[in-house]
């Protein structure tokens, strides 16, 4: 639950735009206007796939068990060359990896997230753009591995999802990455 | 450096009015003027606050030679203090708290011990004082008979990242010295004043199922949501009627521009590059300038809307991924040396589609986020240099930039 509070400031910035010479000011005021409609997200629900009464005794396969939470944790993260979007050989088995793991039973049933991010150089729309190219090549090679375009969205933070803030080239290259994240 | 100099001299007789060209002649010729407080509320410190605060808002309009000394007169004195006998004019103002505990300003202008100007100023509240000294400094510029600094008296919208995937919408004044945080929680970034008056804006909400662009009524605080897009939203333009909007969107998952019409809510797409096309501006009606990766790397084009002619605009600079347009005017940032992860990294650049100039606004740090003020008279921007944010106005008919220090939080995006 976000709540947005919004509140008004422009009487007091507005206030000096119609003073006249000679008398004083207005007097400004700074009002609190009431919330809109609080705005929210609704946290994804994490299901369980399948529990063991719905799993006759033949049942040997560990995905047919995996949870959504499971399944994401076993997604890889894929990383890029600076101010690049093409996908690397060793990156490309990675996204195969995933792919199979998508058409597997028990991730059919869930659509994919992709989120596009950069370091922090460039911090324009080019780098959110940037981020986006980046969700949009593994979402090409994925759905050349078989995946339904379908099931896979995407987005781009830019540089405002960093998991590393020092000011390093380490730091900065762990930044240049796509995320997978699981939807029900 | 002096065959450069005494060239754009020459050059500068012949296109008098060109930003490009720097302005280096009346260095050492404008008047000088000396502050006075004969304030009579008010501690030591906030005294001493108000009168730096004023004294750079002065040192901004670029006309004075400002006196730094801190002096105590008395308002009523017909002489100015001995001190200043000898400056062109003494600006004299006396801060008083009334019985509603608001702040009253009295000023007045002397030029040789005579009283040419004067004007009173009153706010409620004592933390928003920088407003009064933006006004005193606009005003003393309009009696001056300058051109209008009438940007000094706009806001600054700006959203700054607070952790990872969580944002904050600011409105300021253009220092950024005042600071009121008008949407906090999720993640809102790319703020963009919908009108003139601001009195609106839109940002991009993140949080949602898609990237959504929305409107906010300040007054009202009613919030309406434009337009989602899947992968990417965001506004970079708002034309001058308010009516059309340029969107940098990814409808299939591929970032190009399309502009919006806000009456008819119907968009149209303006590029179709299989790269990058982003942070679109208009020029003029008919043509706009945005950041392309057409030649491999981040650079700035420009488009006829009319006639569908791209246009390369920027023969300079390794990476040029950020501009803002205002006429004939492009201020764009551009990365200078080819080593990445260098120092000196990006710097601002000016040009004009009427010329083959191009000035260097910066020397030093990373600078970026330029923005035109709304005439075309100065440019602000963030610059961070040796882990120090400061917010930098440049005047760029005075060929000077100032810079005020920045609090806290990274800058995502900033509009004015």
């Amino acid at each position: 639950m976000k709540s947005i509070v919004l509140s008004s400031v422009v009487t007091a910035l507005l206030v000096f735009s119609g003073c006249s010479s000679k008398e004083p000011a207005v007097d400004s005021k700074t009002e609190e206007v009431s919330a809109p409609a609080a705005q929210e997200v609704q946290a994804p629900a994490t299901e369980t796939v399948s529990t063991e009464d719905s799993v006759v005794s033949s049942s040997t396969e560990t995905t047919a068990e995996m949870t959504m939470a499971e399944i994401e944790s076993k997604l890889p993260t894929v990383y890029f060359a600076f101010d690049k979007y093409n996908i690397t050989p060793e990156m490309q088995a990675k996204i195969d990896e995933a792919a199979e793991l998508g058409k597997t039973d028990a991730a059919k049933s869930f659509n994919v997230k992709l989120e596009g991010n950069c370091d922090e150089w460039g911090s324009d729309e080019y780098n959110f753009a940037l981020g986006l190219k980046r969700a949009d090549a593994v979402k090409k090679a994925l759905v050349a591995d078989g995946i339904d375009a379908s099931r896979i969205s995407m987005v781009s933070y830019g540089e405002s999802n960093p998991v590393c803030t020092d000011h390093t080239r380490e730091c900065w290259s762990k930044n240049r990455r796509v995320n997978f994240k699981l939807l029900p | 450096m002096k065959v450069i100099f005494s060239l754009l001299m020459l050059i500068s007789f012949v296109f008098a009015n060109d930003a490009t060209i720097e302005v280096i002649k009346k260095a050492d010729t404008v008047p000088s003027i000396a502050v006075e407080d004969a304030s009579i509320s008010y501690d030591d410190t906030f005294r001493l606050r108000f009168f730096k605060t004023l004294i750079a808002d002065l040192n901004v309009l670029s006309i004075f030679n400002v006196d730094r000394h801190h002096r105590i007169a008395n308002y009523n004195d017909v002489d100015v203090l001995v001190e200043n006998k000898d400056m062109a004019y003494v600006l004299r103002y006396k801060m008083f708290e009334d019985d509603n505990a608001a702040l009253n300003v009295q000023v007045k202008l002397l030029q040789k011990n005579e009283e040419v100007y004067s004007k009173n100023y009153r706010v409620s509240k004592q933390d928003i004082f920088m407003f009064i000294s933006h006004a005193i400094a606009y005003d003393i510029n309009e009696f001056m008979g300058e051109p209008s600094v009438a940007w000094m008296k706009r806001k600054v919208i700006f959203s700054r990242i607070i952790a990872p995937m969580k944002s904050e919408i600011v409105i300021a004044d253009y220092t950024l010295s005042y600071q009121h945080t008008i949407l906090k929680g999720g993640f809102n970034i790319f703020p963009k004043w919908a009108n003139k008056a601001q009195n609106a804006f839109y940002y991009t909400v993140l949080d949602t199922s898609k990237p959504t662009l929305k409107y906010v009524d300040i007054k009202s605080g009613k919030v309406k949501n434009i337009i989602s897009s899947d992968g990417m939203m965001v506004c970079s333009d708002v034309s001058s009627d308010g009516k059309t909007l340029l969107l940098t969107m990814a409808l299939d998952g591929q970032p190009d521009i399309y502009s919006f019409n806000t009456v008819t809510k119907k968009y149209k797409r303006l590029t179709q590059y299989s790269g990058i096309d982003v942070n679109a501006q208009f020029m003029s009606k008919n043509q706009i300038v945005f950041i392309s990766s057409r030649l491999g790397y981040p650079n700035v084009f420009s488009k006829r809307l009319d006639t569908n002619e791209v246009e390369q605009m920027v023969y300079y600079g390794r990476s040029n991924s950020a501009c803002s347009a205002h006429g004939n005017y492009i201020v764009y940032k551009a990365r200078e040396s080819s080593n990445a992860f260098s120092q000196n990294t990006f710097n601002l650049h000016l040009i004009s589609t009427k010329t083959d100039f191009i000035r260097r606004l910066t020397a030093i740090g990373v600078n970026e986020f330029p923005r035109f003020s709304k005439d075309g008279d100065a440019i602000i921007f963030i610059k961070n240099y040796k882990g120090q944010s400061a917010i930098g106005i440049i005047r760029l008919n005075y060929n000077k930039n100032y810079l005020f220090p920045l609090k806290y939080g990274r800058v995502q995006s900033m509009d004015w």
